[in-house]
């Protein structure tokens, strides 16, 4: 048995390659991050050791664009998943991957889904809170915006989502922080720093004006708590400011509506002297429209 | 009045127009600009949810709700009492941008209510969005709400600005659009959206022809006439309904979206089941709104344009009858699909290794993705019934309606005479989402 450390999905595949062109069974290797590694060198030396039995590796490029989403997944066990499905390809069925009901690609596939609807609620979920910052190394400090967001991925995506943020917000200084890694973006520039373990505490006044839009786009009439929870589940609520505002809103629904519904209709004066010239105005208008037809 | 109180009277008010869609567009983003903002061609985001389970994608709002016209339906018609503000230009225009820097939103929907005149009020909102691209070159989303009764140039104009534009068609018919809504004018909605529609094909022409231009291109001159490309209102034109205002049946409604979709490439017909008002005009019902009617309606809708569905095959057997004695409903206690299926079992079963996929997608319980992974796994082996669930599809739906390599048991309920109570339990289960 083999036991190979790998991080990233370059050395994933460095060592796949030596691994495969050894003829080397996915049973006879054991895949997992570099944190537990004891023996790399004795390993390496082991491996290499072997004899070259297939010098020529033909594997799909499809498969190298399904690896980079599932190197995002946060389980080690992708990596052997990987190596096997990459071993099938070459000396079982060069069309595996079209097999969607195989098992282990029906998982590669799972994980790939996961990872794509990680990326898309990140750019959907990240929420950047406005501080200023005295930029005070010249004789007249200025001061700008800089856009802070916290945001806890499921998976490795950060990086992967980064470009989006660029795109969009290329003319704003921000940062991303995660517990995984914090990108920053000065309008020129991305540098990165390591992880951190809590959200930082800022306040940015406009968040009562998002809250303020949320409570009031809300139809009380169409209560659907677990349409909206399919779509944001609760892991994501502690990261929107907006999300304090469900329960309340739940549960103030039902008698807001009833209360609509029962309420006598329109017992002020003004309101039927109003209500009676409009409809005076409307019936005119039909008698127009009639005549003109 | 504070910025506040008119954000929660102006977004009150405009949560009754369904759409929130963002997706579609064309490809811009903000790295050679000065503002923000990006949109794509593929799907939409939605920045959050409502607990009616809809999502907010847009910052949708009216610029006023005062209004001239007095829409039955409406709660911000001439003669409610709902309290009323208006936002100035300005207003929107910053709300937008702080709101899109944040990450809420994608963009912004902007709608009215009708003062002075409708070219006024077009205008104030051509504005907006004019103000957002021309001054604060904002390359967000931006969907407008436009009026019908509008001048033609005014209309142009909206497509400059706008990544979306919509003109409600309101109500079903002629009729209750003349009972309901005696201002407008069935006849001039339709003549704007024709405007909208030869405005899109035009400019989706031009964006053809400036590609090929660009491709072909081998002298870098050539490139330059890459700019004279005309972009209008490029995620397409929609439309929507009010439905269970009026008496119009389903049947109705579903041959007008059908019409809409073919006669002003409609990328979406919307339906926004009619949802009680606060003080709402006698004439209306009282009632919790119809959800499940209206999820019935998109379920029927999807079959028009994704499954090859003919609108007659949906609605003209649909006999079903409502409570108040009226036919050509859609049955509310199953899909359009299955029911189509039960009125054809003569179609089943269909056999998922030889069927083509417009034959798969006549299955209940089998969609655009299953059928593409059926096709695609079949290649390789002959299917057999359990390789049917791992294709991600539910096999108690689909289980009948199917013949596989082996045995299947499950296809003598086609047989059965209660086979749509079998069925039925299994949806009430599932209709309690709503």
């Amino acid at each position: 048995m083999i036991a190979i450390q790998v991080n990233t999905l370059p050395e994933w595949r460095r060592q796949a390659r030596e691994l495969l062109m050894r003829g080397v069974t996915p049973n006879d290797v054991t895949w997992e991050s570099q944190q537990h590694s004891l023996f790399v060198d004795d390993e390496k030396s082991s491996i290499v050791a072997k004899p070259i039995v297939h010098p020529q590796l033909r594997i799909p490029q499809a498969f190298f664009s399904l690896a980079e989403s599932v190197a995002c997944f946060r389980d080690d066990r992708k990596w052997s998943l990987l190596y096997s499905v990459a071993w099938r390809l070459l000396f079982e069925d060069k069309a595996l991957l079209s097999m969607v009901i195989d098992k282990q690609v029906s998982q590669l596939l799972a994980m790939q889904k996961a990872v794509s609807r990680d990326k898309h609620k990140m750019a959907a979920f990240v929420r950047f809170k406005s501080v200023n910052i005295v930029d005070a190394e010249n004789d007249m400090p200025t001061t700008y915006e800089h856009y802070v967001a916290w945001f806890e991925p499921e998976h490795f995506i950060v990086r992967e989502k980064l470009p989006f943020f660029r795109k969009r917000f290329s003319n704003m200084c921000w940062s991303i922080l995660t517990p995984d890694l914090c990108a920053h973006w000065n309008r020129e520039e991305l540098t990165f720093t390591t992880g951190i373990a809590k959200p930082p505490n800022i306040d940015d006044d406009l968040e009562r004006l998002w809250l303020t839009y949320y409570k009031n786009i809300f139809n009380p009439a169409r209560l659907k708590v677990k349409a909206m929870q399919s779509e944001m589940p609760k892991k994501y609520w502690k990261n929107l400011p907006e999300a304090v505002l469900i329960k309340s809103l739940v549960s103030e629904s039902s008698k807001q509506s009833d209360a609509m519904l029962k309420a006598p209709s329109v017992p002020d004066k003004n309101y039927i002297m109003k209500s009676q010239f409009v409809k005076q105005q409307q019936e005119k208008l039909r008698g127009k429209r009639k005549e003109m037809n | 009045m504070k910025l506040q109180q008119k954000l929660a009277i102006l977004a009150d008010a405009a949560k009754y127009d369904a759409s929130c869609a963002s997706s579609g567009s064309n490809n811009k983003n903000s790295k050679n600009g000065k503002g923000v903002g990006s949109t794509s061609s593929g799907m939409g985001i939605c920045h959050s949810y409502t607990p009616d389970g809809r999502c907010i994608s847009l910052l949708k709002i009216l610029l006023t709700n005062f209004c001239i016209y007095e829409c039955s339906y409406c709660i911000n018609r001439a003669s409610s009492p709902v309290e009323r503000a208006r936002f100035t230009v300005d207003e929107v225009v910053n709300l937008t941008i702080d709101f899109y820097k944040r990450n809420y939103i994608e963009g912004l929907f902007l709608s009215s209510g009708i003062i002075q005149s409708s070219d006024y009020t077009m205008e104030q909102m051509v504005s907006v969005a004019r103000e957002l691209r021309k001054t604060h070159d904002f390359r967000g989303y931006i969907h407008l709400k436009t009026i019908p009764d509008a001048s033609p140039e005014l209309l142009r104009m909206a497509g400059l600005y706008a990544d979306r534009l919509s003109i409600n068609v309101e109500l079903p018919s002629k009729q209750s659009l003349a009972l309901y809504a005696p201002e407008k004018n069935p006849a001039t909605i339709k003549k704007s959206m024709s405007v909208l529609r030869d405005h899109i094909d035009e400019s989706k022409e031009s964006r053809k022809k400036s590609k090929i231009i660009a491709t072909s291109a081998t002298q870098p001159m050539t490139r330059h006439k890459k700019t004279s490309k005309f972009i209008y209102s490029p995620a397409g034109q929609s439309t929507q309904m009010i439905v269970g205002a009026d008496q119009s049946s389903d049947a109705k409604i579903l041959t007008l979206s059908n019409n809409l979709y073919n006669k002003y490439q409609m990328r979406r017909v919307y339906y926004s089941a009619f949802s009680p008002i606060p003080h709402s005009a006698q004439q209306l019902p009282a009632q919790s709104p119809p959800l499940i009617r209206e999820h019935r309606l998109y379920q029927a809708d999807w079959l028009l344009r994704f499954y090859g569905f003919g609108v007659n095959e949906i609605t003209a057997s649909s006999t079903v009858i409502n409570n108040e004695g009226q036919g050509g409903m859609l049955d509310l206690d199953i899909d359009p699909k299955l029911a189509w299926a039960l009125r054809h079992l003569e179609f089943f079963p269909v056999n998922v290794n030889t069927a083509t996929r417009e034959m798969l997608l006549r299955v209940p319980g089998i969609g655009a993705i299953g059928a593409n992974k059926i096709i695609k796994s079949r290649r390789f082996k002959r299917l057999r019934v359990s390789d049917i669930a791992k294709c991600g599809l539910s096999i108690k739906k689909i289980e009948p309606f199917i013949e596989a390599s082996d045995a299947n048991p499950a296809c003598r309920l086609l047989e059965d005479e209660n086979l749509k109570q079998y069925f039925i339990k299994k949806e009430s289960a599932q209709m309690a989402l709503f």
